[in-house]
């Protein structure tokens, strides 16, 4: 396989003059699941082979991607590529430069506790089917359950025309976990993901039982929660609503592809951006993190990269085409979901650092105001606008955890709401999760529980 | 790369299907997909790359004493490999624990004639002709407006085919084209800078038209700049295509699925015959749409679309059904088992839900609006709670509307409810329908819609 990408490689740049080239090669099986209530809804597995071709001509990219490793079909299809970069560099204003880097030859292998490929398909059904019946047997007015189950193994190869080889052996476990309840007419939801490069052990940390009965118990004390009033109030925010915002609200506005397009950081650089007790990192190297690996998918080392630093924006997250316009290095975040796209700029594991309060202390001086815990989805505009939706709630009365709330969320411009994070508490969480910006990232995100002297709450109907 | 020829399909599935039959399987059914997609991208400001993406394979469902098993591969050229991947859906099948609700894949039924699916001028486009669209569209956004910076899009041509066999005799083949133009905007003025705004083209012909797509684009980002901040209030508020497709995608497209109804996931359970919406509300799920960009002869599973009534005049009237809900209720299926590719098993999901457009133009639906908020699209619909229908969205781009005007573009401004009793308070409609996705739709009026600003 190594010999003969490196000769189309080698044909993209000798025959169509590609100032740069680089194959993906990959060899991934997975295995998924369905459970919805008591029901094996499909159990399948299936085979993902193929080869992403990228080259740089005339200042401009092209892509191929072929379902096949057949050297003829390789072949025509860098040929593609590099016809399709020519047509494109056709109405180029700014030729297109990246960081060059050095040669590097390396070969990653995972070693888990557990090979989920070495699992027996009917012991993943069976955890599947413990979560499911965990969660429907906790309360009758649970009343549907529905759990997915992926496990992604396989190898990549990456090869480019700077003479770079690595071989990186690729491992994802990920369940998801949603329930409904009800009530005459209320109706609440509730979810929860688990997500690992680890191994299949996970489960044991995350079992049937811890995992089924968090969705479980959220779906109903829901039921007896109230709506939340809308406007302004001050608020703790959990590590995993935490996470969701310094992913959402910050996280892709530091994404330099993003800060380039004209978000809201472009001029911001080196400037307080957020409170002193603010300091966040995006961080591919957590053991096991969902968010982790090795080597990104443009051949660069995954690192821990400092984005904020006590309130002052002091990095962002680069491929090797921001890094070279930022006059900097790329920061390992180059990401592609599979074979058939291209990489773009992604978080790993985005989090807050923690300070030094405790829960008690966050929530003391609060007259009223909310305690959110756990989010429902999330979303950020260039402009710096983000909404976080939240799936558990409390009111916080007199410094006082009260009674729940629910269908609330939160809003407002990013940079203004991390100015009014005026404390940082001592714990710390990191959630796995998805991001999508077109293709699909396995992601972490976290923190420790924050105060926010006033967020914009958006109440419920 | 030429694209496979549908006796070549058709037969690689009927060898699947009939191989997994041998292999032991009670039932067994082949999805072949084809996809070749070429796109010329834009990014932040020029158009900088481009790309050919050929993705085709093979899903294999099984059934084994009422379990099902399911493989896919996406190696075609090897009979080998094909075998292999039966196998593991055999295996997958005996893995699994059996559906005491299962009754067996769809049996034959003719398929319907379709127009306007495929267009062969599509096909033809090479890279130099996205090339030169995506140049028009560009060319027509930076004229348009100085301010404005066009971010990301692009246009993109795809050619995509689909095959179903399966042992009750279901064997039919489809292909069709799909083209697009896109283009994301921001514009900044003294250090102010909108929200992304979007404008799009998505046709199953060709016949998109770029310079229009950049002319919106860059028209809409520019009437976002000196945005302000409004009042916390009961609103009247016109839903545009997009933060309606958003808003309902979470919503109502999920209640009306026949597996959620049957889960006592959705709010709309139990309500057929019962009003659910504004008497001038009707929505059909339109799988036969002319150039709809869902349109297909037969669903995932092999079942002829069809156009199928949801709501008429308020009052629901049916949902979405595969194969498996509907025999589970002694009901036909209304072909709307989707598939995401060779990749994955059937499920439902609407074709083309269709809301019956109004009388009124967008212009006059304003005009009438003495005050009020035009909301062209919103962020965070997917943190909606599927079950009840409930929720808490921030409007961007959004307007105000004062006397009949746009008066200014609004910030930070919420959105909350629940979008069943939204469907309720729905007062008017344009003529405005159009294609978004899964949806089309004019735009709506809804009243009383809580609005908190500050």
């Amino acid at each position: 396989m190594r010999d003969v990408l490196s000769r189309v490689l080698e044909e993209a740049v000798q025959k169509f003059g590609a100032e740069y080239a680089e194959a993906r090669a990959q060899n991934i099986s997975k295995t998924m699941l369905t459970v919805k209530e008591k029901r094996v809804e499909a159990a399948r597995e299936g085979i993902e082979n193929g080869v992403a071709l990228r080259v740089l001509v005339s200042g401009a990219w092209g892509f191929a991607s072929v379902g096949s490793f057949e050297a003829e079909m390789l072949r025509d299809a860098i040929s593609q590529a590099c016809k399709m970069a020519k047509a494109a560099s056709e109405k180029l204003k700014n030729p297109i430069k990246i960081v060059r880097g050095k040669a590097i030859e390396d070969r990653v292998t995972v070693k888990p506790k557990k090979n989920p490929s070495e699992v027996p398909i009917e012991d993943k059904v069976k955890t599947m089917l413990e979560i499911a019946k965990t969660v429907l047997k906790f309360d009758g007015r649970v009343k549907s359950c529905t759990v997915d189950y992926l496990d992604l193994v396989g190898t990549s190869l990456f090869l480019n025309s700077e003479g770079t080889y690595i071989e990186q052996d690729k491992l994802y476990v990920w369940s998801r976990v949603l329930a409904t309840a009800r009530e005459n007419d209320i109706y609440t939801f509730s979810r929860e993901e688990v997500g690992s490069t680890a191994g299949y052990e996970i489960f044991d940390v995350e079992t049937p039982l811890k995992v089924g009965e968090m969705v479980a118990k959220r779906a109903v004390n829901q039921l007896k929660a109230k709506t939340p009033k809308g406007g302004t109030f001050p608020a703790v925010l959990g590590p995993n609503v935490v996470g969701v915002f310094v992913h959402e609200a910050f996280g892709h506005l530091a994404e330099a592809d993003l800060t380039l397009s004209g978000s809201v950081l472009m001029d911001k650089l080196g400037e307080k951006v957020a409170s002193d007790v603010v300091t966040i990192y995006d961080d591919g190297t957590i053991e096991g993190a969902f968010g982790s690996y090795k080597y990104d998918d443009e051949g660069i080392p995954a690192q821990k990269t400092l984005l904020v630093k006590d309130g002052v924006v002091v990095g962002l997250m680069h491929n090797r085409e921001t890094a070279y316009k930022f006059n900097v290095q790329p920061t390992g975040n180059a990401r592609a979901e599979d074979f058939r796209v291209e990489p773009i700029i992604r978080m790993r594991n985005t989090f807050m650092a923690p300070g030094d309060y405790t829960f008690e202390e966050l929530a003391e001086d609060i007259k009223f105001g909310y305690y959110f815990k756990s989010f429902r989805g999330g979303q950020a505009n260039l402009d710096g606008t983000f909404q976080v939706g939240i799936q558990e709630g409390y009111e916080i009365v007199k410094g006082e955890v009260g009674e729940p709330v629910r269908n609330a969320s939160i809003s407002g411009n990013t940079l203004e709401t991390l100015h009014k994070v005026d404390a940082v508490g001592k714990d710390f969480e990191l959630w796995p999760g998805r991001c999508g910006k077109g293709q699909t990232a396995f992601v972490c995100d976290g923190g420790p529980h924050v105060r926010v002297w006033e967020v914009l709450v958006g109440g419920g109907a | 790369m030429a694209a496979l020829k549908e006796e070549e399909v058709l037969s690689l599935a009927e060898f699947a299907a009939k191989s997994a039959l041998k292999k032991g399987a009670d039932e067994a059914e082949a999805f072949a997909y084809e996809g070749l997609t070429t796109t010329v991208a834009i990014e932040r400001g020029q158009i900088a790359k481009s790309s050919r993406i050929v993705d085709r394979g093979l899903g294999i469902r099984t059934i084994v004493n009422k379990a099902v098993g399911f493989s896919y591969t996406n190696i075609l050229t090897d009979k080998a490999a094909i075998e292999k991947t039966v196998s593991k859906a055999v295996k997958s099948a005996r893995a699994s624990k059996p559906d005491k609700d299962w009754q067996g894949l769809p049996s034959k039924k003719p398929f319907p004639e379709v127009k306007g699916g495929f267009d062969k001028a599509i096909c033809e486009l090479s890279p130099d002709d996205l090339v030169k669209a995506a140049s028009v569209m560009l060319e027509a956004c930076e004229k348009t407006d100085k301010r404005v910076f066009p971010i990301e899009g692009g246009v993109g041509a795809s050619y995509l085919s689909r095959a179903v066999v399966n042992s009750n005799g279901v064997a039919g083949f489809d292909h069709g084209t799909i083209i697009e133009c896109s283009l994301a905007t921001v514009a900044q003025e003294s250090g102010e800078v909108t929200p992304v705004c979007f404008e799009f083209n998505a046709e199953r012909l060709y016949k998109i038209d770029p310079e229009w797509v950049g002319v919106e684009a860059a028209k809409q980002a520019a009437s976002a700049l000196k945005a302000k901040r409004v009042e916390t209030k009961p609103t009247k508020v016109v839903l545009a295509h997009f933060a309606l497709q958003q808003l309902l995608y979470y919503t109502l497209m999920e209640a009306i699925k026949a597996d959620c109804v049957q889960r006592n996931q959705s709010a709309l359970q139990g309500k057929v015959g019962e009003k659910v919406a504004s008497e001038i509300v009707t929505i059909h799920d339109d799988g036969l749409m002319n150039e709809g960009l869902r349109t297909w002869k037969f669903d995932g599973e092999g079942v002829p679309q069809q156009k199928t009534v949801i709501i008429e005049k308020g009052t629901l009237r049916g949902f979405i059904y595969d194969s498996y809900t509907a025999k589970k209720e002694g009901k036909e299926s209304t072909g709307n088992a989707f598939r995401a590719g060779y990749l994955s098993t059937p499920r439902i999901e609407a074709t083309n839900l269709r809301f019956a457009p109004g009388k009124k133009t967008p212009e006059e639906l304003v005009g009438e609006i003495d005050e009020g908020l035009l909301v062209y699209s919103v962020q965070g619909a997917h943190s909606s709670n599927p079950a009840s229908g409930e929720f808490s969205v921030v409007a961007t781009p959004a307007w105000k509307i004062k006397n009949g005007k746009i008066a200014h573009a609004v910030k930070g401004a919420m959105l909350a409810g629940n979008i069943f009793e939204a469907l309720k308070n729905v007062s008017a409609l344009a003529n405005n329908e159009r294609k978004i996705g899964q949806l089309v739709a004019p735009w709506i009026v809804v009243e009383n819609v809580k609005v908190i600003g500050k």
